[in-house]
């Protein structure tokens, strides 16, 4: 049995940094994305300076946030399902002061959160939102999700999903989000410099990264459980923006989209227009 | 557009709840329009900005509720407000405040149900919704029900009090007919209101538990918010006392017992009767909230009829007031209870704390009217028939 201290040793340098070496190793499935997002967070913290002392990390329910809750050193707010957005709207306007990332699966911020989500984009409450997109429900043991395509058999579509997916990216731009991008988990670099981004980009940030899922999307969608073949299997059915802009509709059929998709940097939000108006009031009185 | 309030002044429940709300020191408020508990959202929406705090209208009730609860680990006197089916909804979210020990308030201005009911009319049907209705049991829940609009005033700021002290969300169980009567408000100088404000842990982060396991019947425990340096952990899950999920039935009946505990460690805080007639009474009636004051007029006409009846009204309703209900069913011969619902929520209740000592009446009504005292003092002379 390892002792903390050994455990430390072990960790990368980042994560002994930032995480709690009591909480690990953490839960995820092997071959699961949701590491490589937690490492490219690190990261983004690591170059912007956030620290447990000035970051908040929020989480909803599901894989996305099981396996991220009370990894941070700092605060972790772990909100009921879909709720992670009604919770950090309480915070950041108490709070304007501190960073929240908040981590969110696609059941959790498009299905039961999706009104919360809507709104969250709406108000462009400043707060940086990482939507996990393994499209299934992963830790309740597969069951189809909102992103999920036509066709998917899952434990609970066994003939095959009739419904469309969504496209959260879309509905984060029409909804009004500052800043929207997405990439797979694998697009280290990317997806580094897009968390940066967000978290400097004031008003809502929606980032989605697709996460590849071999226990649960592999297996029983794709047909495959070996990681490499699921993180294939994303990068062949991928595409940047500026690849895409030659490919027909046809040939962007069942492809994910990847890249920035929205980089509103004038765009206020709630937190600023709240706080300015409370000034103005409370002035207009004396 | 609500008014400005003066320091004496006619005004509505719902508008003393909200001025009560500031006294107490609430700075977060979050809700949903509904009827009839609106007009509370409406005057915090003027007032909050006015002193420096912040009034959401949220997407929704189940909103509105996270979202205090957001605010309260922010630090925060928060306050969601609504009424039945709002309620409904807001019981998610309050199972998340009750386990994580949240400090917020949350108002039920209760209205004529089931569904949407009769929304601008009053009754009492939520009496076991605000104890039980948020699923999975082990609660701490403590609400204090007003009579009157200056008693939503003075218990609002005692909800926001003991919130604090206890570490747990706290329901005003007002209804309609308080919310929306017009009586004389009198808003003590701020010198005069007492304010219990959040304690801050003072020993190191590593030293520090979150959650008292070890006496769980701890109030006025520290709780430190985001931001103070103390990595606290909140979650859905059952914790242990740092706030790490856990699974183990040891770690879950310490986080159950902390929770219940808390509460019934302090009945004595926590009870809180009026009393009139009660002396030589022979029978008495026994009401809470807006029911009260025609049951009052009804005890008063029974004295007149030379019939010795008293008359109780409990201003805590839960933890329900079992000592003072055993007490005077052992002297009476029989208690009649007036609600504003037809299962009796309430008059089970007083029956069960009886134990046989008296026979206990319900008379109920779907609500949508209160009971006249002639409907009660009819009631009366049947059942000591």
């Amino acid at each position: 049995m390892k002792t903390q201290e050994d455990m430390a040793v072990a960790m990368h340098p980042l994560a002994a940094k930032y995480l709690r070496p009591e909480r690990m190793p953490h839960k995820a499935c092997p071959g699961c994305g949701i590491g490589h997002v937690v490492h490219c967070t690190l990261n983004a913290c690591e170059d912007l300076n956030l620290n447990a002392d000035n970051t908040v990390w929020v989480q909803g329910v599901g894989c996305s946030s099981r396996i991220s809750y009370t990894l941070w050193k700092g605060d972790n707010i772990d909100a009921h399902h879909g709720r992670i957005f009604a919770v950090a709207t309480g915070m950041k306007m108490s709070r304007p002061d501190l960073n929240f990332i908040c981590f969110t699966g696609d059941g959790d911020c498009a299905s039961i959160g999706g009104n919360h989500f809507l709104h969250a984009c709406r108000r462009n409450l400043d707060v940086t939102a990482l939507m996990f997109n393994n499209s299934i429900y992963g830790m309740t043991g597969g069951q189809v999700a909102p992103t999920s395509p036509v066709g998917a058999k899952t434990q609970t579509t066994p003939y095959g999903n009739l419904e469309d997916p969504m496209d959260a990216c879309k509905v984060a731009m029409a909804a009004g989000a500052s800043y929207v991008a997405r990439w797979n988990s694998t697009d280290f670099k990317q997806l580094t410099n897009s968390i940066k981004k967000g978290i400097q980009t004031k008003g809502f940030s929606f980032i989605e990264i697709l996460v590849p899922c071999p226990t649960q999307y592999g297996r029983y969608v794709l047909g495959v459980s070996d990681p490499i073949e699921v993180v294939k299997w994303y990068k062949e059915n991928s595409v940047t923006l500026k690849k895409a802009e030659k490919m027909s509709p046809e040939e962007l059929e069942g492809k994910f989209l990847l890249g920035e998709f929205a980089h509103r940097e004038d765009r206020t939000g709630i937190v600023e227009r709240y706080w300015d108006a409370v000034k103005k009031i409370q002035e207009g009185r004396k | 557009m609500s008014k400005a309030i003066k320091r004496k002044d006619f005004v509505q429940g719902d508008e003393a709840i909200a001025e009560g709300a500031i006294a107490a020191g609430c700075r977060y408020f979050a809700g949903y329009p509904i009827t009839p508990a609106s007009e509370i959202s409406e005057c915090l929406a003027r007032r909050l900005p006015e002193v420096g705090g912040v009034a959401m209208q949220m997407e929704d009730e189940i909103a509105s509720i996270h979202s205090i609860g957001g605010a309260s680990v922010a630090g925060m006197k928060a306050l969601t407000v609504s009424s039945g089916p709002g309620i409904s909804l807001k019981l998610e979210g309050l199972g998340w405040g009750i386990k994580n020990e949240l400090p917020y308030v949350v108002v039920d201005v209760q209205r004529a149900g089931p569904s949407n009911g009769v929304a601008t009319r009053v009754a009492q049907g939520d009496f076991y919704t605000v104890k039980y209705g948020s699923a999975g049991g082990n609660n701490s829940i403590i609400a204090l029900a007003p009579k009157s609009v200056q008693e939503a005033f003075d218990l609002t700021i005692e909800c926001f009090n003991l919130a604090e002290t206890f570490r747990t969300p706290v329901f005003l169980l007002a209804d309609e007919t308080v919310g929306h009567t017009r009586e004389l408000l009198e808003i003590p100088e701020d010198s005069e209101i007492e304010l219990v404000e959040r304690k801050k842990p003072t020993v190191p982060p590593d030293e520090f538990l979150m959650y008292p396991f070890d006496t769980p019947e701890a109030i006025n425990y520290p709780y430190p918010n985001i931001g103070d340096g103390y990595g606290i952990c909140v979650s859905p899950y059952t914790h242990t006392s740092r706030g790490y999920a856990t699974e183990a039935k040891k770690d879950h009946d310490r986080m159950v017992q902390r929770i219940v505990k808390k509460v019934t460690s302090h009945l004595d805080m926590l009870t809180r009767c009026e009393e009139e007639l009660m002396d030589d009474a022979e029978y008495a009636i026994i009401a809470y909230g807006c029911e009260a004051r025609p049951a009052l007029e009804a005890a008063k006409m029974a004295r007149e009829a030379g019939i010795k009846a008293g008359f109780m009204r409990p201003i805590f309703v839960w933890p329900f007031p079992d000592e003072p209900v055993f007490k005077i069913a052992s002297k009476v011969k029989k208690i009649l209870v007036p609600e504003l619902n037809i299962d009796g929520q309430f008059s089970r209740e007083v029956a069960r704390a009886a134990k046989g000592q008296a026979e206990v009446y319900h008379l109920g009504s779907g609500g949508v009217e209160t009971h006249l005292p002639e409907e009660i003092f009819e009631e009366f002379k049947r059942i000591i028939k």
